[in-house]
């Protein structure tokens, strides 16, 4: 293995190591155009207040909720988190960029997270679960639904949320992946009442808090979180080369408009780290948490599919138990279309699909070979039974689950690993 | 940015509409097979993750690469052998 040293030194003309060339290459200017995209961002802005100043009138709750899909949409267009890759490049390209990311927004809710729930249960050892954290029962389902929820994020080329984001920048497969989602949702629906009786229902739900005392479990979970990043630190020095962020080309001067412009375009053109993207997502779900609950969306998926079905005399009926359940258990609907969840889900479209008109990448895309549009659908397929019978996706049961300081949360992150292996090896064979 | 007139010599990569993370496993494949005569690819992509990716990966491989954004969500990546 190569081995390289790492510099910041874009502009020297020394003789090139590897990574210097690299660092350059990555530098590149990245043009506005001012009609384009500033006067078209503004006006998806303006629109999106419409909404929210509509749904408020309408109801507060929806208000509050595309308010937060806005946010967590334009934070995940902006930093580009992709879980999907965070576990699949730690396979294919020895790298983990969005993992690292990924960690830091699990450690910022996991603290937040922590407080919330000492608040709602003071004492945890008398086996009382904050009713709303993702504590979900533990069991064959949690491990199947990984294992088929990693293959299929890897197969589609995207996990259910990077999905609804790239559906905000113009990917037309990510269209097709939410179909295929909704009837993998839909088939969870008809073998729950299964799932039920032989796991779900009698296998446990495992809060840390209960054995190990709140501080306790949360430090236990940040020092898991820590073993994890030393060992992709690990992995990529195997790999012998780290991707390094693209350096941000500042314009030079002191004067205020410079540092505007500089400012600006570092936040609306220029795309930001992993880490910070992560935290930000991690402290937007601690703030949804503190106003509702954790972050989430397969079980208001779910409640589309499985309510039309339903609706039109061919659905599963009733769920046994999902009522019951937190996180992001199949719902049945019945309550009309309009709830605050699907607002969270398009405001997170839209809030993504601002960030790509202001940042200059909004662009309808449309894969040439006909087989991409099977892979997305059938990696749509996998991913929403997954989520279905795990009652959460790479959100709900994993980036809400691990702070929630559940052990649910850790074997599912455990399978979908071993899943985005096994669909590293499918995606190589059907390049 | 100029491109040189040896660049049109380059052969193109296009690998627009593409989804993740084909645009970098296509150059990839098609680095991994360039012939010694040729110097280089020049790939066409409007997958942005891709401008980490494909430097990262054409690096290890010995090439050096220049980007250049051609249009809104569209950018050509310049990618020759390593002297």
């Amino acid at each position: 293995m190569k081995e390289v040293t790492m510099t910041t030194q874009l502009d020297s003309n020394e003789a090139q190591s590897p990574l210097r060339t690299l660092a350059c290459s990555l530098g590149y200017t990245e043009k506005v155009e001012i009609r384009r995209q500033v006067w078209m961002g503004l006006i998806a802005v303006a629109a999106a207040l419409t909404i929210l100043l509509a749904a408020s009138r309408f109801d507060q709750d929806m208000a509050l909720f595309w308010a937060f899909g806005l946010a967590f949409g334009f934070v995940l267009q902006r930093s580009r988190f992709c879980f999907a890759s965070a576990f699949r490049d730690i396979f294919l390209l020895g790298h983990g960029r969005n993992l690292k990311g990924v960690l830091a927004g699990l450690a910022v809710a996991s603290v937040g997270f922590a407080v919330l729930m000492s608040r709602q249960v003071p004492n945890p050892g008398l086996g009382i679960l904050p009713p709303d954290a993702n504590v979900l029962p533990l069991g064959l389902h949690t491990v199947l639904g990984g294992l088929l929820f990693g293959t299929g994020m890897v197969v589609a080329g995207g996990c259910v949320s990077g999905n609804i984001y790239r559906m905000g920048e113009g990917y037309v497969a990510s269209w097709v992946s939410l179909t295929g989602i909704m009837f993998g949702l839909l088939g969870a629906g008809f073998t729950w009442n299964w799932w039920w009786q032989f796991q779900i229902a009698s296998t446990p739900r495992l809060w840390l808090p209960a054995y190990l005392g709140h501080a306790g479990a949360l430090a236990a979970t940040l020092a898991g979180l820590l073993v994890v990043y030393l060992g992709v630190l690990w992995w990529e020095s195997r790999a012998g080369l780290v991707l390094p962020d693209p350096p941000f080309a500042a314009e030079a001067g002191e004067t205020f408009a410079a540092k505007l412009n500089n400012t600006l375009r570092r936040v609306f053109v220029h795309g930001w780290s992993a880490p910070a993207g992560g935290a930000l997502l991690g402290g937007l779900n601690v703030l949804l948490f503190t106003a509702a609950h954790p972050w989430g969306f397969t079980g208001e998926i779910s409640r589309w599919a499985i309510g039309i079905s339903n609706w039109l005399g061919f659905g599963p009926g009733p769920l046994l138990g999902a009522e019951g359940l937190p996180g992001c258990a199949l719902e049945i609907g019945g309550s009309g279309l309009f709830n605050h969840m699907l607002f969270l889900v398009w405001g997170m479209v839209f809030g993504s699909f601002i960030g790509a008109l202001f940042a200059g990448e909004f662009k309808i895309r449309l894969p040439r070979q006909k087989k991409r549009y099977v892979q997305s659908l059938t990696g749509g397929l996998a991913m929403g039974y997954g989520a279905g019978i795990a009652m959460g996706c790479t959100i709900g049961a994993f980036f809400s689950a691990i702070p929630s300081l559940a052990l649910n949360g850790w074997v599912f992150a455990v399978c979908l690993a071993a899943g985005a292996w096994v669909g590293t090896q499918i995606i190589q064979r059907i390049a | 940015m100029t491109t040189g007139g040896w660049l049109m010599a380059l052969r193109e990569l296009d690998v627009r509409g593409e989804i993740c993370p084909y645009p970098m496993m296509k150059t990839v494949q098609a680095l991994k097979k360039l012939p010694a005569a040729e110097e280089g690819l020049q790939v066409i992509t409007d997958h942005a993750p891709a401008l980490e990716t494909i430097p990262t990966q054409a690096v290890r491989l010995g090439f050096t690469t220049r980007i250049e954004e051609t249009q809104a969500s569209e950018w050509r990546i310049v990618i020759t052998r390593a002297r």
